[in-house]
C-alpha cells in the first residue's frame, strides 16, 4: 500500500507529562441537555447527550453553570471535584459482554484518535471478533500523545487490553507500534510476556499507517469493503484503551485526556493532561502561550482543522498545533510528475481526478475512496491543493 | 479544509534545478569530448564550442518563449521566468543533437521546441510530446543532408581519427555480432562506458548518464522505474539477440543515446503517465520498439522515435495504469501480452540477424583487390559467367559507380554484352540494378557482369575496403587434370577458349592411338563472317585430330587456334604425366 515517509516534528514534545486539572470553567456541548444558567453540575455528571450516536455528554468538573450560547453550556469550575456517587473498584473478571457495552456507551467513550466513533458500536455486533488491533501508530507528524500515555501508563494498557479481550472473547490483540518509536517498544518487550495474547507488532514509518484500512492491511494483508468487522477486526485507539480501563475498574467516564500542545510557535510545547472543556486560550496560557501570526490546529498538520482560541477541549482531540502563519505558496502548473499517485495511500489518481470533470469517469476514478489525509498536497512540488480539489470532485459525484 | 500546513521540500523548482545539476557533468564531458580534445589536437579553435552551442540552444528557446507569452498570454516577466521553465526545451535540444549542426538550424530546432511543441499545446504542463525531441525530430528530418555533409555526429577529430558512422550506424552496416565489426573501432567497451565514442554532443557518456540517473532517483526527481524498465528491456533483448553475448548487451545499452534518452527524456514528467503500473508498461514498451527500430528499420537511432511514439500513447497506459493500481489483477494481462511481444521480436531479430551474419555471400564472387585512394576505391573483382570467370575493375567514388570494365572474360557470346555497352548501362542505371534487363542472347554472361556490379557495390556499403587484407592471388583453376585412367584410355581435362575440355585419350606405347572428344565449350568464329559462330570441335575432327595423331604435331587452326592448341596441349600434358609416373 502506498503512503509516505512524513518529517516527524515530533521530539518538541516528547518530555515530561504535565496536568492541567483546575480550569477556571469549562465548555460543554449544549445537546439535550436541560441545564438552566445557575445549575450545580457534579463531576462525572452526564448533563446531556449530543445529537451525534447519542453520545453522552458528561461533565469533567464540579461548578455552577455561567452561562448558555451558541449551543454551549459554560460551566463555572468550584475546583471541588465533588461526585454524586463514590468512585468504585469493580471486579473486572466478572463483567460479562452486554455489561460491558452499557459501561462504555455510558462512559461516554469515543474513538479518541481523532475520528470520535463511539466505541460500545464497534463491539455491539453479531459478528465474532477474532482481533482486537491496538492503533498505538500515531503517524501524523508533530502528534506524542499515545506516547505519552505509552510512555506513562504500559501496564494499564496492557491489563485493559487483556480485559477487553477476556471480556468480549476475542482470540487476541496485536499492539500496533511505530518502529520510530523505540523507548515505547522497549518498555512494553519488558513486560508483555506476562499476557500471552497481546502481541506487540512493530510498524513501518510511513503516514497513513495509523489509518485503520492501512494498519489492517499492514497487520494482516486483508482487505475490507466498508467496516474492519468484515473481517472479524476491531480496531481501538490506545487511548481509548485507557478511557475503557478506567471505566470498567471505576466507572470513572471520560472527562480526562492527553492532548499534545505543540508546534514551532508554542512557547513550552509538551504533553499535557487536561479536563474535556477546557478552553483552548487557558490550556496555551498555561504551555507559557503562543507567539503571534499563529495559526491554530486541532490534530496533526495533515488532516487537522483550523480551530481559534475560543474552542475548547473535546474527547477526540489529541493535539492543538500552534504553526507559524503559512507564506502564499507560488502555485504552477502541474508537471504530472505523478508523486500525488504514487503517495495515495487509497490508490487514487489525484492528478487525474483533477483532469477530469465527467461525472462518470469520476465514479471510475473512485473519487469516493478518498480519504482526505492530504498527501496529495502534501507531496505536489507544483504546491497544487490537490486534497481541496478532489473533495470539490467528491461532491460533484454526490 | 486547507491544504496541509506541512509541505514537501521537493518543489517544482527544486526538481527542475535537480535535473540541471544532473546535467552539469554531462555539459562538462561534452564541452571535454567536442571540444577541447578537436582543440588540443589543433582541429578547431574555440575550445568552448559545445558549451556556447548548448547556451545558444538554451537562450534561444528561452527567448523565443518569453516572446511567445509576452505577445500570447498576460502573464507577467516574473511569473514567465519562475513558473514556465522555458530554458529546459533548448537545454535538451543542445544535448541531443550533432556537433556539426549549424547555428541557423538549431534556432530553427528551437523554434520548433518551444513553439510548436510545447506553448501551441499550452505551455507547460500541457504538451503531448517532449519539447526537445520534437526539435531534434524537425532537424533531422529536414536537414539531415547538411548535417550529413558537415560530417554528421562525428566532430572533426573523430572524422579524422575514427573516419566511420556512429557506433549503430556502422552496426546497422556492418549487421553482425562481432565485436571486432563493432566496438573495436572505437577502441573498447570502456569508451563506450565512459562515452570517447561518436554520436550527438551529450548523450555519449554512459556513466555521467547513470550517476545523473542514480542522483535523480535518490533525490526523487524523476520516474525512475521508467529507465530501469526501459534499459533492462534493451538489455535483456540484445542479449538474447546477440547470442548471449554481454558485450552485445553492454554495447547496445551504451551506444544511439539510448542511456542519455532513457534517464532525461523518457522521464520527462509532462509526457509521460503518472501511474506506477503505467510507467512499467512505458518502459517495457520503449525498449520493445528501440529494438524494433533499431534493428528493423532502416534508421538504426530508436530512441527518438519510441520516445516520441510513446509519447502519444501515454493517455492510454495512464488508462490500463489506473484500472491496474485499483485491481492489481488488471496488470497481468498487459504485462503478458508484453512479454510474449518482447520474446516474439527477439526470436524473430535473433534469427534474422544471424541469417545475414551467416549467409548473403555469393559463392560465384570474389575481390581481387582493393585500392583505395582518398573517397576514390577501385575495386577489382571475378565474377564466374558462362563459361568463363569475367574479370573486371569497378571504380567508386562517394557512394556512386564511376567506371566500370571488363579485363577478361572467356564466355562465347560476350560480344553481345559489348556490343550493347552493357557496362556503360549498368553504370548509368546504378540506382535500379534490381530492375535492370539482361542482354538477349548472352544473358548467363550479362547477369554476371549484374552480378559483378551488385556484390562490389553491397561490399562498398559494408566498407569493405577499411578492412580488406591485401590483394589476394587469383585463383586460376589447374589448366590440365587427369580425371581418370582406365588402362590406356586416360580421361583428362584441358582448359579451352570456352571453358574445359574433355578428352578420352588412348596411349599405347608412348604414342596417341585415339583421341576421342567427350565435352567442350568452345565455339568458333567463321574466317569469312565475325560474326557467325559455330561448333569448333566438328571443324576440328575434320582431319585435324586425325593428322594429329600420325603427325605427334601440326599448326594451329586457324578460327580455332585456342581450341586447336588446347587439343594439343592435352596431348602433350597426359604424356608428360604418364611420363613422371
Amino acid at each position: 500500500m502506498a503512503g509516505y515517509k512524513l518529517p516527524h516534528h515530533k521530539h518538541m514534545s516528547m518530555n515530561e507529562l504535565k496536568s492541567f486539572l483546575n480550569p477556571k470553567d469549562i465548555y460543554l456541548e449544549q445537546g439535550d441537555s436541560k441545564l438552566l444558567v445557575g445549575d450545580y453540575v457534579y463531576k462525572y455528571q452526564t448533563i446531556g447527550h449530543k445529537e451525534r450516536f447519542n453520545v453522552p455528554i458528561i461533565s469533567s468538573v464540579s461548578g455552577t453553570v455561567v452561562d448558555i450560547k451558541d449551543g454551549y453550556i459554560k460551566i463555572k469550575n468550584d475546583l471541588l471535584e465533588k461526585t454524586e456517587k463514590e468512585i468504585i473498584n469493580r471486579d473486572v473478571s466478572k463483567i460479562k459482554k452486554e455489561e460491558f457495552l452499557d459501561i462504555i456507551e455510558k462512559a461516554g467513550i469515543i474513538g479518541m484518535g481523532g475520528a470520535g466513533f463511539p466505541t460500545h458500536m464497534k463491539y455491539k455486533t453479531d459478528k465474532n471478533i477474532e482481533l482486537l488491533i491496538v492503533n498505538a501508530v500515531e503517524c501524523e507528524p508533530y502528534i506524542t500523545a499515545d506516547y505519552s500515555i505509552m510512555n506513562e501508563k504500559c501496564n494499564e494498557l496492557l491489563e485493559g487490553i487483556n480485559n477487553i479481550i477476556r471480556i468480549n472473547k476475542i482470540n487476541n490483540a496485536i499492539l500496533a507500534i511505530k518502529k520510530t518509536n523505540v523507548e515505547v517498544i522497549k518498555k512494553f518487550k519488558e513486560i508483555i510476556d506476562k499476557y500471552p495474547k497481546i502481541e506487540l507488532r512493530i510498524v513501518r514509518d510511513i503516514y497513513p499507517m495509523g489509518w485503520e484500512r492501512t494498519l489492517i492491511k499492514e497487520v494482516t494483508k486483508k482487505e475490507y469493503d466498508i467496516l474492519p468487522i468484515e473481517l472479524g477486526i476491531v480496531v481501538n485507539n490506545i487511548s481509548t484503551i485507557f478511557a475503557i480501563n478506567n471505566a470498567l475498574k471505576h466507572d470513572i467516564p471520560l472527562v480526562e485526556r492527553i492532548i499534545t500542545i505543540t508546534g514551532e510557535n508554542v512557547k513550552n510545547p509538551g504533553n499535557v493532561m487536561v479536563k474535556i472543556g477546557t478552553s483552548v486560550n487557558e490550556i496555551l496560557k498555561f504551555m507559557g502561550g503562543i507567539h503571534d501570526d499563529s495559526v491554530l490546529i486541532s490534530g496533526g498538520p495533515m488532516m487537522g482543522v483550523e480551530i481559534n482560541k475560543t474552542d475548547y477541549i473535546k474527547p477526540q482531540m489529541n493535539c492543538i498545533l500552534v504553526l507559524p502563519k503559512p507564506k502564499e505558496e507560488n502555485i504552477i502548473n502541474c508537471l504530472r510528475c505523478g508523486k500525488c499517485v504514487s503517495a495515495c495511500p487509497a490508490n487514487l489518481a489525484p492528478v487525474l481526478i483533477k483532469e477530469c470533470s465527467n461525472k462518470e469517469e469520476l465514479i471510475k476514478l473512485q473519487v469516493n475512496k478518498c480519504i482526505s489525509c492530504g498527501l496529495c498536497s502534501y507531496i505536489c512540488p507544483s504546491r497544487i491543493d490537490l486534497r481541496n480539489i478532489v473533495n470539490e470532485k467528491k461532491e460533484v459525484i454526490k | 479544509m486547507k491544504a496541509p500546513l506541512l509541505r514537501s521540500k521537493n518543489t517544482t523548482p527544486r526538481m527542475m534545478l535537480n535535473v540541471v545539476i544532473a546535467l552539469i557533468p554531462i555539459i562538462v564531458f561534452s564541452t571535454y569530448k567536442n571540444g577541447y580534445i578537436p582543440y588540443k589536437n589543433g582541429y578547431i579553435t574555440n575550445m568552448f564550442y559545445p558549451l556556447i552551442f548548448i547556451l545558444i540552444s538554451t537562450l534561444a528557446t528561452f527567448t523565443f518563449e518569453t516572446i511567445y507569452q509576452i505577445l500570447f498570454t498576460k502573464k507577467s516577466l516574473k511569473e514567465i521566468v519562475c513558473n514556465s521553465y522555458a530554458f529546459m526545451p533548448g537545454l535538451f535540444l543542445g544535448l541531443i543533437l550533432p556537433i556539426n549542426t549549424p547555428i541557423s538550424i538549431l534556432l530553427v530546432g528551437c523554434f520548433a521546441s518551444s513553439i510548436i511543441a510545447k506553448m501551441l499545446f499550452g505551455g507547460f504542463g500541457q504538451n503531448i510530446f517532449n519539447p526537445a525531441l520534437v526539435g531534434r525530430l524537425i532537424i533531422i528530418s529536414c536537414y539531415a543532408m547538411v548535417i550529413t555533409n558537415a560530417s554528421g555526429y562525428l566532430n572533426k577529430y573523430e572524422v579524422d581519427t575514427i573516419s566511420s558512422a556512429t557506433p549503430l550506424s556502422n552496426a546497422s552496416i556492418k549487421g553482425t555480432i562481432n565485436y571486432d565489426d563493432l566496438v573495436t573501432p572505437y577502441g573498447d567497451l570502456s569508451d563506450f562506458f565512459i562515452g570517447t565514442i561518436p554520436g550527438a554532443i551529450g548523450e555519449t557518456s554512459a556513466l555521467l548518464c547513470l550517476i545523473g540517473l542514480i542522483y535523480l532517483a535518490i533525490t526523487k526527481t524523476i520516474k525512475v522505474r521508467i529507465p530501469l524498465y526501459y534499459i533492462s528491456t534493451v538489455f535483456i533483448m540484445t542479449f538474447f539477440i546477440g547470442n548471449c553475448e554481454l558485450w552485445y548487451s553492454i554495447f547496445a545499452i551504451c551506444s544511439g543515446g539510448l542511456m542519455f534518452g532513457a534517464t532525461f527524456m523518457a522521464t520527462d514528467p509532462v509526457t509521460s503517465p503518472v501511474t506506477k503500473e503505467g510507467q512499467i508498461l512505458y518502459g517495457l514498451m520503449l525498449g520493445l520498439l528501440t529494438v524494433i527500430f533499431r534493428y528493423l528499420t532502416p534508421y538504426p537511432e530508436g530512441v527518438l522515435t519510441s520516445i516520441l511514439t510513446m509519447n502519444m500513447l501515454v493517455f492510454i497506459v495512464d488508462k490500463i495504469g489506473i484500472k491496474a493500481k485499483m485491481d492489481g489483477k488488471k496488470i497481468i494481462l498487459p504485462i503478458m501480452i508484453l512479454l510474449g511481444l518482447i520474446i516474439l521480436f527477439t526470436v524473430v531479430i535473433h534469427l534474422k540477424y544471424n541469417q545475414v551474419t551467416e549467409g548473403n555471400v555469393d559463392p560465384n564472387y570474389s575481390i581481387l583487390n582493393i585500392e583505395a585512394n582518398g573517397n576514390e576505391v577501385k575495386y577489382t573483382v571475378t565474377q564466374k559467367g558462362y563459361q568463363s570467370t569475367i574479370k573486371g575493375i569497378i571504380t567508386i567514388k562517394d557512394g556512386k559507380v564511376l567506371d566500370y570494365e571488363i579485363k577478361e572474360q572467356g564466355d562465347s557470346f560476350f560480344s553481345k554484352v559489348e556490343e550493347r555497352d552493357y557496362t556503360k548501362y549498368l553504370v548509368d542505371n546504378q540506382d535500379k540494378l534490381d530492375s535492370i534487363d539482361t542482354v538477349s542472347g548472352a544473358t548467363i554472361s550479362s547477369t554476371a557482369v549484374l552480378k559483378m556490379l551488385v556484390n562490389t557495390i553491397d561490399g562498398y556499403k559494408n566498407k569493405n575496403y577499411l578492412n580488406f587484407d591485401g590483394p589476394k592471388e587469383e585463383e586460376k583453376p589447374a589448366d590440365f587434370e587427369i580425371l581418370e585412367t582406365n588402362g590406356n584410355i586416360y580421361k583428362v581435362k584441358q582448359k579451352s577458349f570456352g571453358g574445359d575440355m574433355v578428352l578420352n585419350i588412348t596411349i599405347i606405347d608412348n604414342k596417341v592411338s585415339n583421341i576421342e572428344l567427350v565435352s567442350y565449350n568452345d565455339t568458333c568464329v567463321s574466317e569469312s563472317n565475325k560474326n557467325e559462330y559455330y561448333e569448333c570441335p566438328e571443324y576440328l575432327e575434320n582431319g585435324y585430330i586425325s593428322s594429329l595423331i600420325e603427325n605427334n604435331d601440326i599448326d594451329t587452326v586457324s578460327g580455332a587456334t585456342i581450341s586447336s592448341s588446347a587439343l594439343k596441349n592435352a596431348i602433350k600434358n597426359t604424356l608428360e604425366a604418364i611420363n613422371e609416373g
